[in-house]
């Protein structure tokens, strides 16, 4: 198997990896699912992004065992997912899926994961309801739950036997706001405790609330890591748009073309919005530019620098 | 800790994949065998003679491969292809200590349907004496074909396609035709048992070539333990793709 050469500060890899995947391709039939991805994970919470059947899933059930690598390795603490059980002590995992298991009450689901897991405190599946805000509701059948109660019984299913990795793939699905805000402090907590969380959502403003890293995969393949502002300078050879709030735009928008970083300037109403693909030259020329022009900046702003334009980009 | 983990698996599986309507399934094929009960009594025979006639054509080779069928792919196949077996996988719990549960739990739920239902069948027959021969073939059928149907469950998507095709192309149609078919068939073992056990069954019953009585037991018992072992075999190769795929 041959190794990915790992540059010292390449995005992709965790510095203290708990979850390793290498070079991973997944195929099923004639449709590649994954394809050649590296990328590890380590402790704090880390969000996966790309569009529908990029491949994210795939991904998460290659790192849970549920699914094998058609080629390369996954390893978790060190161990086969897919052939060490033990794996799935420390590991747990919350699928998309909404399929509950039927005729079971949230606490007798809860109660089957900590039994399976082998935990012996009784009150566990209590606290892991409670956690979730799903206590009230612990003994009515989680079939006749709604999507984003059924999410959160299967987040407490994966809570109750304190695992030190957790997948979550879209958990945030069918939340109401307050629960997701709730849902996202506690992620977020369980990544400060030193847990490895990996989230995927689709809600792109909560990934940018979730996570500390953030990796991209498009069609299978690793499109970016880090975290926002890394995976936008690592995109500097793509155009930005910045806006600009100033006295005398007619002035400043002349002299702003004529400079190298500056590939066009858009009149609006009241401000300019200035194409550049170089932001880091232009956020410096442009005060000395405008003291030059006695020319006062009112407002500053990039307009694309939310992770879903990155996103647009990303997949353009 | 294995027991621990055996009984929770037992538990979920009665509690959960045995839903309602599996419950009403398995207990159609059980008034089918009270059927054949009475149907025994209409023929101008012996009592034993008419029963073990329509218990070797009805109940061994229809209502105990039909009930067991509702059952073995309630208790694994079902949940595979719902999407809910990953609360199971995704647990430190070894894999035989979940086909063995499984199966386990789904041999309980036979043993209080079908097993009473072939008793009871007996009795409505009027051959008393096959009672005992009754429980003891319906028993080792339904566990053995239990764990074929687990088995096919964790091989085909359309488990329960594959298994009719099991229980009427190979087992009747082939393994009416091919001695070495019939050697490993759950229906005609569980009826090599019974003709053996109930006194009085008609001789022209007794298939030659293939082992009957206490044989016919032990072959039950093999079938099981290689109906668990595909299984076992099995789940550690399959891709838990969601319910959604």
């Amino acid at each position: 198997m041959t190794e990915p050469v790992v540059a010292p500060n390449d995005p992709a890899f965790a510095s203290n990896p708990t979850v390793v995947v290498t070079n991973t391709s997944v195929w099923f039939g004639q449709k590649v699912a994954l394809s050649e991805l590296s990328c590890s994970f380590g402790p704090g919470v880390t969000g996966l992004l790309g569009p529908n059947g990029a491949g994210k899933t795939t991904l998460m059930r290659a790192i849970t065992g549920l699914i094998p690598a058609n080629q390369g390795t996954v390893r978790v603490d060190g161990r086969n997912p897919r052939g060490d059980r033990n794996v799935h002590s420390f590991m747990a995992l919350v699928p998309e899926d909404e399929a509950v298991p039927p005729g079971l009450t949230a606490r007798q689901l809860v109660r089957y994961s900590a039994d399976l897991r082998g935990v012996r405190d009784r009150d566990a599946p209590a606290r892991a309801l409670q956690e979730v805000g799903m206590l009230d509701a612990a003994d009515r059948r989680v079939d006749g739950f709604s999507k984003g109660m059924r999410q959160r019984t299967k987040v407490a299913a994966a809570l109750v036997a304190d695992p030190t990795v957790l997948v979550l793939d879209e958990p945030l699905n069918g939340a109401d706001p307050v629960q997701r805000a709730h849902l996202i402090d506690l992620f977020r907590r369980l990544g400060a405790e030193g847990r490895t969380v990996i989230v995927s959502s689709h809600v792109l403003n909560e990934v940018e609330r979730l996570a500390d890293r953030i990796i991209v995969v498009v069609h299978g393949r690793l499109a970016a890591a880090g975290n926002q502002r890394a995976i936008r300078d690592a995109m500097n050879d793509r155009p930005r748009h910045v806006l600009i709030r100033a006295d005398d735009r007619r002035r400043l928008a002349s002299a702003l073309i004529g400079l190298d970083s500056v590939a066009g300037v858009q009149f609006d109403t009241d401000t300019l919005v200035v194409a550049t693909s170089r932001a880091a030259e232009l956020a410096t020329s442009l005060p000395v530019l405008a003291r030059d022009l006695s020319v006062r900046l009112r407002e500053v702003r990039p307009l694309d620098d939310s992770l879903e334009s990155l996103f647009r980009e990303l997949v353009r | 800790m294995t027991l621990t983990r055996m009984r929770v698996i037992v538990v979920y599986t009665l509690r959960s994949c045995i839903g309602p309507k599996r419950w009403l399934g398995c207990l159609l094929p059980c008034v089918g065998a009270l059927l054949f009960g009475l149907l025994s009594r209409t023929l101008n025979e012996e009592a034993a003679n008419a029963f073990s006639r329509v218990a070797a054509d009805g109940i061994f080779a229809l209502v105990v491969p039909i009930g067991a069928l509702v059952i073995g792919d309630a208790v694994l196949g079902a949940e595979v292809r719902s999407g809910t077996f990953h609360f199971t996988w995704l647990t430190p719990t070894g894999l035989t200590q979940i086909v063995v549960g499984r199966w386990i739990g789904g041999t309980i739920v036979a043993f209080v349907t079908i097993v009473p239902a072939c008793a009871l069948a007996a009795l409505i027959a009027g051959d008393s004496q096959a009672v005992g021969a009754s429980v003891i073939a319906s028993a080792f059928g339904a566990s053995a074909y239990i764990a074929v149907f687990i088995a096919i469950g964790c091989v085909a998507r359309r488990a329960a396609v594959w298994s009719l095709a099991f229980v009427f192309l190979v087992e009747r149609l082939l393994g009416a035709a091919l001695t070495g078919i019939a050697q490993w068939s759950p229906t005609w073992e569980s009826r090599a048992v019974f003709v053996d056990f109930a006194p009085g069954s008609a001789n022209s019953l007794v298939r030659e070539n293939i082992p009957v009585g206490a044989g016919a037991v032990v072959r039950l018992m093999l079938i099981t333990v290689i109906g668990l072992a595909v299984a076992r075999w099995r789940l550690s190769r399959l891709q838990l793709t969601g319910a959604a795929d």
